[in-house]
């Protein structure tokens, strides 16, 4: 019953002073709000990043969506500062997830990164089509030398220009635990039929054979596990090929085949798969209940960390029979790049951090530091197990096509075909309706022979 | 209570009238220290919630490439959500599941508290910590609920399966949220678990409000325990009954915490739990296209559309029952 006593402070006339004195007493907090308020937007008054600390002395902010590698970020920093005493780079990481959303907004405003990490492919191409980036032909030399492979992840869809210099590459390939196929009397197979009958006997074992989720976390990664078993199946880089060109579709019987492999290999995934998690199965195959874990480089670290003392080994899979590859094949994919935000008032610095970026120097030091797949031409992996996957891929790489070609436009076909493979597995539909839906999905924006 | 309402309704009409009476010509004009108070609360208002809504019904007529605008495009982004495919799927089916979503929480939790009110009023004992019990769910956010019953319900680790084979009931222990089959029933209960709460204290509040006359009268005329609350209890919870409607419709049609944490933003398995939220979710985050912008805000406003257009039908007609009461 409060409220009550206001409107009587109001009219006594010795409280009048404390009323009135209140009213101000509100319209300042009110001011103030506002102040606070516009303190808080936007490229309201504070100093931005980019203000110089001492006399001619620059400091740059980088901005990446790894907030697990910062430390490792700084080390590698501190050798290009050594070697450009005017240069301070000040690394900021964001959450992954939120990762893209802020960096559009922080690229828009006034006070965002002056050179940023920059995702690949599709996920690249709103922020060439708003002009926030600025290209790189003709500045970066070295990028002349860089995989032209893993360039593609870095240019201009429309424009072909290049907005970045690639920083890293993962490979997909099948990881396993070397003690259980040792204490299982199993060789990484040389043929699909093999790697069939290595499965058979681990499941007789009580293991799992392959580590695969398909549950609610996991469904982008149920088009990894199709290109990891079925590339060679459909064709590889030469059906990249011809679908771009229009001389063929998804609903090619080859491409069916591959998707049915996965039905197929359904068996020997974990019991319930769709319900099946992503840290369910690293933690099946780090703690030894499941053998075979197909999935990216990227995976390696984590598994690594989850338990230490586990004895990795990686293989390529053998071609299915009907394929019309003989070899097999590693499929992969550029990561990402670091480009240069077309707002920044340190053009000049920024391009000196992105062409060091491109240097032997930096790969090393990534490679080193995240235990990562550098980009850089000429550096290779200190650990072996990385070095045979980036072999793999050097001498049978193949792109990993739904995430290279067709992120360019909504739906994204990797959307269509995660969900679509789920379905399958949840028993819902069958490869050819799965690869009927993916074809009517991209055909919703991909023209062939652009 | 009555005495105290009786005795404070002549002093508050007459104190603000003596306001005026003696302060029009010294003080500055009322409105202008009612625009004062009301100030921060309608520049917060519109700052976060006007503008916004505004901002994203601007932009669902705009073609976008990344944040750029690239010029207008009428009715394109709407268009593109219904006649593009697989949106034009998933558009319906995510809006079938909130409906069936609707329906089953107000089947099972606003009936369920319904019945814990009505227990709790007939027997008032331990009636002030279970109140406190059944609500304490409500206190965690959903996306956390979401990811404990998910830990839960895990078909490798989880407890819930542990237990049923356990105690012979291994027919019973299903990949709950694996199976395309009991996904959402499941999502729908653990929505009902967490909420419960809510509904049972609003209709304790309005059972705490009908005269015990009334039950008195029922009681004499020989109307049974079931014919009295069919005839009396129920009707004259009418307008709590209107006001657990809405707000679980309006609830059940934003839903997407709970939902995104037990089913990922997919609506896992296969789609089976895909509801308007998520899809939301999907188009504006996940798949980040150069044309997101457009086409989310266009879903934002067909969202806020339908259930500000229902709930506002929903309100006047329960109000049109109410004065039936009278």
């Amino acid at each position: 019953m409060r409220y009550r006593r206001l409107p009587a402070l109001a009219a006594a006339s010795p409280e009048t002073r404390k009323a009135r004195r209140r009213t101000r007493w509100i319209a300042g907090a009110v001011g103030a709000l506002a102040l606070t308020l516009a303190a808080c937007a936007p490229g309201g008054g504070a100093a931005g990043p980019g203000e110089t600390a001492d006399a001619g002395k620059v400091t740059l902010s980088l901005w990446s969506w790894r907030v697990e590698d910062v430390k490792a970020y700084e080390k590698i920093l501190a050798a290009f500062e050594k070697s450009h005493p005017r240069i301070h780079v000040e690394f900021k990481a964001f959450q992954a997830t939120e990762y893209n959303n802020i960096l559009a907004t922080g690229l828009s405003g006034a006070d965002g990164p002056d050179v940023a990490q920059l995702r690949a492919y599709g996920g690249l191409q709103p922020l060439v089509e708003a002009g926030q980036l600025v290209p790189l032909d003709g500045k970066v030399d070295a990028l002349s030398g860089f995989d032209p492979k893993l360039l593609e992840g870095a240019k201009g869809h429309k424009d072909g220009k290049i907005y970045g210099v690639p920083f890293a590459y993962q490979t997909l390939q099948v990881l396993y635990n070397k003690k259980l196929f040792a204490d299982n009397g199993i060789r990484p197979p040389a043929t699909w039929d093999e790697m069939i009958a290595a499965a058979r006997k681990l499941k007789a074992a009580g293991i799992t054979p392959f580590a695969v989720a398909a549950g609610p976390d996991a469904t982008w990664t149920l088009p990894i596990v199709h290109e990891i078993f079925g590339n060679a199946r459909y064709g590889s880089t030469k059906f990249r090929d011809a679908v771009l060109s229009g001389d063929k579709k998804f609903t090619d019987p080859g491409f069916t085949a591959s998707i049915k492999l996965i039905k197929d290999l359904e068996p020997y995934f974990p019991k319930n798969v769709v319900a099946v998690k992503i840290p369910d199965v690293q933690a099946l195959f780090a703690t030894g209940k499941a053998a075979m874990y197909p999935t990216g480089s990227f995976d390696l670290a984590p598994v690594l960390q989850a338990n230490p003392s586990l004895e990795v080994g990686a293989f390529q899979v053998p071609p299915p029979p009907g394929s019309p590859v003989s070899t097999p094949v590693t499929p992969g994919w550029a990561d990402g790049s670091f480009g240069i935000n077309a707002k920044s008032p340190h053009q000049a610095e920024a391009l000196e951090l992105v062409k060091w970026m491109a240097t032997p120097e930096f790969g090393r030091l990534y490679a080193t530091e995240l235990k990562q797949l550098s980009a850089v031409p000429g550096v290779s992996p200190s650990d072996p197990l990385l070095a045979e996957m980036a072999a793999g891929y050097a001498a049978h790489g193949a792109p990993y096509m739904l995430l290279v070609d067709f992120r360019y436009g909504q739906p994204n076909g990797d959307a269509v075909f995660r969900d679509e493979l789920q379905k399958m597995l949840a028993g819902q539909t069958d490869p050819a309706a799965v690869a009927e839906s993916l074809q009517k999905g991209v055909e919703q924006w991909f023209k062939p022979g652009n | 209570m009555v005495q105290a309402g009786e005795l404070s309704t002549p002093r508050r009409s007459r104190t603000p009238r003596a306001a005026h009476a003696g302060g029009r010509s010294r003080h500055a004009p009322r409105w202008r220290v009612l625009a004062v108070f009301l100030l921060p609360a309608v520049l917060l208002y519109s700052v976060f919630i006007v503008y916004p809504l505004l901002s994203a019904f601007d932009y669902s007529f705009f073609e976008w490439r990344g944040i750029r605008q690239a010029g207008f495009a009428g009715l394109d982004n709407y268009r593109d959500l219904f006649g593009v495919y697989p949106y034009d799927r998933q558009l319906w089916r995510a809006f079938a599941h909130n409906a069936l979503f609707f329906a089953g929480t107000m089947l099972i939790q606003n009936t369920v508290g319904l019945l814990f009110a009505l227990l709790l009023f007939r027997y008032g004992r331990g009636k002030r910590f279970l109140q406190a019990a059944f609500t304490t769910p409500y206190l965690v956010d959903p996306l956390v609920v979401g990811y404990l019953w998910s830990l839960l319900l895990n078909p490798t680790f989880g407890p819930v399966n542990a237990l049923l084979e356990a105690v012979g009931l291994d027919s019973w222990a299903l990949p709950w949220l694996g199976d395309t089959r009991t996904a959402l029933p499941v999502i729908i209960v653990v929505n009902a678990w967490q909420w419960v709460g809510f509904p049972m204290l609003l209709f304790s509040a309005a059972l705490a409000g009908i005269p015990a006359e009334y039950h008195e009268a029922a009681r004499v005329d020989g109307a049974s325990a079931w014919q009295a609350f069919r005839r009396v209890t129920l009707p004259l919870l009418t307008p709590a009954i209107g006001v657990v409607s809405v707000l679980t419709f309006i609830g059940n049609f934003n839903a997407f915490g709970l939902v995104y944490a037990m089913a990922g933003s997919t609506g896992s398995p296969a789609g089976s739990t895909d509801v308007l939220g998520l899809l939301f979710y999907r188009v504006a985050f996940v798949e980040g296209g150069v044309e997101a912008i457009g086409r989310s805000s266009a879903l934002a406003v067909l969202m806020f559309v339908f259930i500000f257009g229902v709930s506002l039908l929903a309100t006047s007609y329960f109000r049109r029952r109410e004065r039936m009461l009278v």
